[in-house]
């Protein structure tokens, strides 16, 4: 079919899944066409694939193909801007969406342009780092059903019930401005990007329900998940903690498995702004300064561990790269000191006298150790073994003091050994005093962080790559009985 | 182009209204595309159908289809936003394994293309082992559609008219000294939607959401403190602006929206001037306001009474249930005090939950839960009432799905979602008042939020916790929070509040791999109970 001049081949089947440079030029340029009476015209144009198969007590429970698309646009009339997002290309459908941008912007109240006097955002090189595998793409349904047959079959075998998901996903971006449409890179567009995304993850219960162990890995490239493994660690998992017994709560010495460690960092993650600091909000507020009236913050302090350097690099795949033309590497916490915290560019025009903001900690990788976890056993008289954690929350910002779950797997060792599997606990603790209270770390790698859509801001799990840790101290506050 | 704010307002209502036309998407029915009619339109049957032609012919046992237009409107101090797409996904059954593909387009060949690749999805996991989906048998709906009733559909307002009412709204509020506004913003849903199955139903609908958030501060400078509260009545529902213009909802708000902005003021002001005192570590009797009761029920029994929960489906999301067996439990398990009884449909009007046939066609009947303390039945779909075959006969009842099937647009397969839960009041017409004024000492908790564990098993409250001394709340118990387990906290059930006291909150629930967010209503009232653990959240071990 033909709609209007709209591309077509989303439409007529299986060529291609999401939208081509090509074809997302000439959608823009339509929409800009549309466009009356001058001013900025912005699109954000989206496209977006799954292959996704999900099963449970052993068994394929659903397996889906799903595509869609997002055209959001913004229209400036006067001083005020309108937004408005549709998912149909055609040119009736987009000239529509322009016009009601345009009353929208009419409507807007308050002035959204750039106040006069901001000096332009200069321009910078662009990470070139691809987030795109052709083997994600290529995975087909078939592949999907097999992996997922494979993945459940020693499960079965072992008279366990195994749940999991499997997605592999791909799409593309182009966001540009009417006033910078040759060279497309100011500081709110993005060139043309297609990105990939795999995910595989398991839980293996019991069928009496006394035991559940998971495993789970994400990543742009589905030939580094490494399904098979996660699968048998599953399953190993859940063997190993079947029938739990209660053990006090209180405080113990915890090796936490990377998955584990990724969980408690998500609170730090969301913690790490310059201006909640100077407003004498968050843990990263020192003191007031009573002479200037104005918070202090700890940047500059240690406030960490000094094994403990927290860094993001843009270019690193694995992490996930952002539509930003001034991004740089950025060290969060240097050997435990606190040395940056993210702005807005206003923050960096008027307080710091520079351009570009800084960005959010938008993925990141923690410095490590050489210990392995099974030697992290070994060397521990009394402690627990966590696989992750579930449902924390942030209790009180100030101190980062957390509750939260442990879920999937959790040992009680004794004497270098592992001895009991242990019913699960609710933790009340802080991830800046566990990263404060480290023994051992082992060897950083890339856990279960799967996201949207890795050139989004603002993802619910953050990428990241981390060492399994090993900290004294750690507070559990009360039994739970969910297995 | 040279419309302004100014000319629009002097152009009066009319051109205003114009402003929030919806935008003529197009669709294509027949030969050439169109703009895309209501969607009662009898035409979309043969579109649907051709995605079912196709899904039978590629070896489909049963297929169906939902086409969805969703409209979506932000109303904020910013200005408005409006968001609209189209949606359809096919859905295939070969040999006891679904297959499912979604798009954005409406069009004859994309839904034939789209029912070839659900069977083709659903055909490569049928090489394994074999799968037995019973579908429970539904009454075919031949040709219906079932508008939901709305006094003032929000898009036929003044976008304006929206903005200046909100705005009234903060203006209102800021009357009162020592007050601000933090978040004030309206949001509005209006989604048509069709669903033809190979059965040889086909059903088309439209429902409206309307949602909002005003959050108001207020802060005492005289007695350095400061507090806030969310306005109660505006939680997601399913009607129209009257949701904010109305000056009573049944069971929502008594009086208008300003009555209620201006008695919880009168109340946040009572509660600050209240001393603090620290917790004191122990086991109390308690008073729960009726949103920390409907967060309980959601949090507890709603999520544990979700059957595909309860087997496994989502023990790689969200995790399972405490309700373990439910064969075996169903009729026996004791899930609370005899004065718990909750029950679950999706026709009360104003609801968030409300339809008249779910996403797989299917009338959705009113059906208990929990009956006098046991536990009676689960939420169902066509293929999850199936697993309750032999215990249906069993109990001799008859096999058939509750209607919980549901989507947030077509884009997604159809999930076992909550259906509108409610708490059956108690006898006597007590509120939360009076149930603190018959406590001689204990504590009093108002707008508690809750964390559960993954079975749903137990969790830990946080909200305003006050000590109550002879009927009357004495002080304010600062950091304080209560720890249960679900089915012991149902069953230290003392009192649950009259029918007058019922208040009705819209809630959202994730589910499932990729995760799918749908809202349901919870309807409950102040209740009582005995012996709950109280205990200071933020101290460590």
């Amino acid at each position: 079919m033909r709609r209007g001049d709209g591309p077509t081949r989303l439409v007529e089947g299986d060529s291609e899944r999401i939208l081509s440079k090509e074809e997302c030029d000439a959608i823009v340029r339509r929409i800009i066409g549309f466009a009356k009476g001058g001013a900025e015209t912005r699109v954000r144009l989206q496209s977006w694939w799954n292959g996704e198969l999900r099963w449970a007590r052993n068994r394929v429970s659903l397996a889906s193909d799903r595509r869609d698309i997002r055209v959001e646009i913004w229209r400036t009339v006067g001083v005020g801007r309108g937004r408005v997002s549709t998912n149909q290309l055609d040119d009736a459908s987009l000239e529509s969406a322009v016009r009601a941008a345009e009353r929208a912007a009419v409507l807007s109240p308050e002035v959204l342009r750039q106040p006069p006097g901001m000096p332009p955002i200069p321009r910078a090189e662009r990470p070139k780092t691809a987030i795109w595998s052709d083997a994600t793409y290529a995975a087909t349904p078939e592949t999907r059903g097999e992996v997922a047959r494979a993945l459940v079959a020693p499960a079965e075998a072992q008279g366990m019930l195994s749940a999991g998901y499997l997605e592999m996903r791909a799409g593309s971006l182009l966001q540009v401005s009417s006033e910078r449409l040759v060279d497309p890179c100011g500081p709110l567009d993005t060139p043309y990007a297609k990105w990939t995304q795999a995910q595989c993850s398991m839980t293996v219960r019991d069928a009496e329900g006394t035991g559940s162990g998971w495993a789970g890995r994400s990543g742009y490239d589905w030939t580094k998940i490494g399904a098979p493994a996660l699968a048998a660690r599953a399953l190993e998992k859940c063997e190993a903690s079947r029938h739990p017994v209660t053990l006090e709560p209180g405080r113990y010495t915890v090796i936490l498995e990377p998955q584990a460690v990724a969980d408690l960092m998500e609170l730090v993650v969301a913690s790490m702004f310059r201006t909640d600091a100077e407003f004498g909000t968050g843990p990263w507020a020192l003191v007031m300064d009573d002479v200037l009236h104005l918070w202090r913050t700890k940047l500059g302090l240690k406030v960490l561990d000094e094994r403990i350097t927290i860094s993001h690099d843009p270019a690193d795949p694995e992490l996930g790269i952002l539509p930003e033309p001034w991004m740089q590497p950025v060290t969060w916490f240097d050997k435990g000191v606190l040395t940056n915290l993210a702005y807005d560019r206003e923050y960096a025009l008027e307080k710091l006298n520079v351009n570009p903001a800084l960005r959010g900690m938008t993925g990141y990788r923690m410095s490590g150790g050489t210990t392995s976890i099974d030697e992290m056993i070994a060397t521990t008289t009394r402690g627990l073994l966590v696989t992750r954690f579930s449902n924390t929350r942030t209790l009180d910002s100030k101190s980062l003091l957390a509750t939260g779950l442990t879920r999937d797997g959790l040992w009680l060792i004794e004497h270098g050994k592992i001895t009991k599997a242990v019913k699960n606990f609710r933790f009340t603790e802080s991830p800046l005093f566990v990263l404060n209270a480290i023994e051992q770390l082992g060897v950083p790698v890339p856990v279960f962080r799967p996201v949207k859509n890795p050139y989004e801001q603002y993802q619910p799990l953050t990428p990241a790559i981390v060492p399994p840790v090993k900290a004294r101290d750690f507070s559990f506050t009360s039994t739970i009985d969910a297995i | 182009m040279t419309i302004t704010r100014r000319s629009l307002l002097k152009a009066g209502a009319l051109a205003a209204a114009a402003a929030a036309l919806p935008r003529p998407l197009l669709a294509q029915l027949g030969r050439h595309p169109e703009p895309l009619p209501p969607i009662e339109d009898p035409r979309l049957q043969a579109l649907a159908s051709r995605a079912l032609e196709a899904a039978r012919a590629a070896g489909a046992s049963y297929a169906d289809a939902r086409l969805t237009h969703t409209c979506t409107r932000n109303f904020s101090g910013a200005g408005t936003s409006d968001a609209e797409s189209m949606e359809v996904g096919v859905r295939a059954l070969v040999d006891g394994y679904w297959g499912f593909a979604s798009g954005p387009v409406w069009a004859p060949d994309e839904l034939a293309r789209l029912g070839r690749e659900a069977v083709h999805q659903a055909k490569v996991n049928a090489l394994g082992k074999p799968r037995v989906v019973e579908l429970a048998p539904a009454p075919v709906i031949a040709n219906g559609h079932w508008e939901m009733p709305v006094a003032t559909d929000p898009f036929e307002l003044s976008p304006f008219e929206v903005q200046d009412f909100l705005g009234s709204l903060s203006r209102y509020v800021r009357r009162v000294p020592d007050t601000s506004v933090t978040r004030n913003y309206a949001v509005a849903m209006v989604q048509a939607k069709a669903f033809a199955s190979t059965e040889g139903s086909f059903c088309t609908q439209r429902r409206w959401q309307m949602s909002g958030e005003l959050l108001i501060e207020l802060e005492l400078p005289k007695e350095h403190r400061k507090g806030a509260f969310a306005v109660d009545s505006l939680s997601p529902a399913g009607m129209g602006w009257e949701l904010y213009a109305a000056d009573r909802i049944p069971r929502v708000r008594e009086h208008s929206l300003r009555e209620e902005i201006t008695r919880g003021l009168e109340a946040l002001k009572e509660d600050l001037l209240l001393p603090v005192k620290p917790v004191d570590v122990g086991r109390y009797d308690a008073v729960f306001d009726a949103r920390t009761v409907a967060g309980l029920v959601d949090e507890t029994l709603g999520r544990a009474t979700e059957l595909d929960r309860a087997l496994g489906y989502e023990a790689n999301a969200g995790g399972t249930s405490y309700l373990s067996d439910p064969f075996g439990m169903v009729g026996s398990y004791q899930a609370g005090a005899p004065s718990l009884t909750l029950t679950a449909e999706r026709s009360e009007p104003g609801a968030v939950a409300t339809v008249k046939w779910d996403d797989e066609g299917v009338a959705p009947d009113a059906f208990t839960l929990v009956k006098d303390g046991v536990l009676i039945d689960f939420q169902t779909t066509r293929e999850s009432a199936g697993w309750m075959k032999n215990t249906y006969t069993k109990l001799g009842r008859p096999v058939r799905s509750h209607g919980c099937a549901g989507v947030s647009s077509a884009i997604e397969a159809p999930l076992q979602q909550a259906p509108n839960l409610t708490l059956a009041a108690g006898r006597e017409a007590h509120d939360f008042d009076a149930l603190v004024r018959g406590m001689n000492s204990g504590i009093a908790i108002k707008g508690a939020g809750i964390d559960m564990d993954f079975q749903h098993a137990s969790g830990l409250g946080t909200g305003q916790v006050f000590e109550v001394k002879n009927g009357k709340r004495v002080a304010t118990i600062a950091s304080a929070g209560f720890l249960f387990r679900a089915t012991e906290l149902w069953k230290a059930l003392q009192a649950v509040g009259g029918d007058a006291s019922l208040r009705r909150y819209g809630m959202q629930t994730a589910k499932g791999e990729p995760a799918e967010t749908c809202y349901h209503s919870v309807t409950a009232a102040p209740v009582m109970v005995k012996a709950l653990t109280v205990l200071d959240p933020l101290r460590k071990a």
